[in-house]
């Protein structure tokens, strides 16, 4: 390998009571990769993209982003994991766009993308919505600055919070089925925004069920299916010809619709 | 009712009057204490702080589990024994904050428990810590829905004042207890007792309603 990972996954599993919905996974993702997660509902997807971030606490295995562990560091051969502060320092390099949008409901458009350069990064107000600004315009949103999230629609949402994500430049990004919430007639425009992204040469993983999407976008399928990756090939490779049968049952079903 | 002896509770508006002042001053000091003591406690309950967490699961559950008249007598009796000394005014105001702060704190915990954990999620995704997601995402939320919660517990601090005339506190209720054991009137002066304490309480509701509106 030429480049070194930005992103390192080792043995991941997260683990519920006696179920592992994360099985010991592992992923090397290189800057520029777009990674498209597919399989279906309960194959821990999700699970997977919030261990990297740590909203969830992985029970098992190490997550290293651009060579720093995410869950603390090892002093004289000893593990220590990360106090609280640290873990939210660590997360600011990682974005997350949510299926919901969860978008800040007492904030305007502006401020949900302003408070994390204001808040976190401790930029003056008027950087930080100079900033968001920018954001806003490149998600295409500058008409709709000083709406709350209850005023716009759920395709405007999702583009206000990639905006928010991307306001705290982040070296990765991930999306956690970012269109399986909206109307059928605002997937388009969601998915143009991160198909730029994606042009823009930014690093992400994205939970999807947009086929055409994933075929289209991305540089590399992942199919998981009860906590384990059971494929990680080329979308060209994965939907023309799928070695798992597990794979080739999933899409058989989706062509079926 | 021929026999409604007015002339008494005419005779009684002065000195009730100044009751009502004592039962007011009692009041909005306990609550500018509880308010303070039971929010900062409300976001400790929701924050990661786990050992302060007991102590004020500790302090709510006696709060909760003992009557305010006992706690009034303990705070009047009890403290001067380990070395603190109040007038009786503000033992009144001590009590009343104890008994209130630990519904308050109650009350802002649930209101910051009841905002969509997808709120407190973007936050951290977003790399705040615990501490900056409750101050800036989840309790300007939870201002507005806390609202109501918290004017029935100041209705309550209020009502919970009368308490106060068992420790010779001469507030509103104590002062129309007085004026009775003077004229022999229990039935005007209670009813007149009841009438200030709606307005009082009235006034209240109508602040609470406005605000309400106007966070909306």
């Amino acid at each position: 390998m030429s480049t070194p990972p930005l992103l390192s996954i080792r043995g991941l599993s997260k683990i519920y009571g006696e179920v592992p919905v994360v099985d010991r996974v592992n992923l090397e993702v290189t800057p520029g990769e777009i990674v498209m997660v597919i399989g279906p509902s309960g194959a821990g997807k999700s699970t997977l993209l919030r261990c990297v971030n740590r909203i969830e606490t992985p029970s098992e295995g190490e997550i290293l982003l651009e060579g720093v562990n995410m869950a603390g560091e090892t002093r004289n051969g000893k593990f220590v994991a990360d106090p609280p502060t640290v873990t939210a320092r660590k997360r600011r390099r990682v974005g997350m766009v949510f299926q919901r949008f969860n978008l800040f409901a007492h904030l305007t458009a502006l401020d949900n993308v302003a408070i994390g350069p204001r808040r976190v990064l401790g930029m003056k107000a008027v950087d930080a919505r100079a900033l968001a600004m920018e954001q806003l315009a490149r998600v295409r949103l500058s008409d709709h600055m000083m709406k709350r999230p209850a005023q716009l629609s759920g395709g405007q949402q999702q583009r206000v919070a990639i905006a928010r994500a991307m306001a705290m430049r982040p070296v990765l990004i991930l999306f956690d089925e970012p269109t399986s919430a909206l109307d059928p007639e605002l997937v388009g425009e969601v998915l143009e925004v991160i198909r730029t992204l994606a042009e823009d040469g930014m690093t992400m993983l994205v939970v999807t069920h947009e086929m055409q999407f994933a075929r289209e976008v991305g540089t590399r399928v992942l199919f998981m299916d009860s906590g384990r990756v059971l494929e990680d090939a080329p979308p060209q490779k994965f939907f023309s010809a799928p070695h798992h049968t597990r794979a080739k049952e999933f899409l058989r079903r989706i062509h079926a619709m | 009712m021929g026999d409604f002896d007015w002339g008494a509770i005419w005779y009684g508006v002065p000195y009730m009057l100044q009751g009502a002042l004592v039962t007011l001053e009692i009041s909005i000091c306990a609550m500018i204490v509880a308010s303070v003591v039971g929010l900062v406690m409300g976001l400790i309950s929701a924050s990661d702080l786990r050992v302060l967490k007991v102590f004020i699961r500790a302090y709510v559950y006696f709060v909760r589990g003992t009557p305010a008249l006992v706690q009034i007598f303990l705070v009047y009796f009890a403290l001067p024994r380990i070395g603190f000394e109040f007038s009786a005014f503000w033992s009144g105001v001590v009590a009343l904050a104890f008994n209130s702060a630990g519904f308050i704190a109650e009350i802002v915990r649930a209101g910051l428990q009841s905002i969509d954990a997808g709120q407190s999620e973007a936050a951290l995704s977003i790399g705040m810590t615990n501490r900056q997601s409750i101050m800036f995402i989840l309790l300007p939320q939870s201002l507005r829905r806390m609202t109501p919660p918290l004017t029935n517990e100041v209705i309550t601090l209020v009502k919970s004042s009368s308490l106060l005339s068992v420790i010779s506190i001469t507030e509103l209720t104590r002062t129309a207890q007085l004026i009775i054991a003077e004229r022999f009137v229990p039935f005007e002066l209670y009813a007149a007792l009841a009438v200030y304490y709606l307005v009082i309480i009235s006034v209240l509701s109508w602040c609470s309603e406005y605000l309400e509106k106007r966070m909306a």
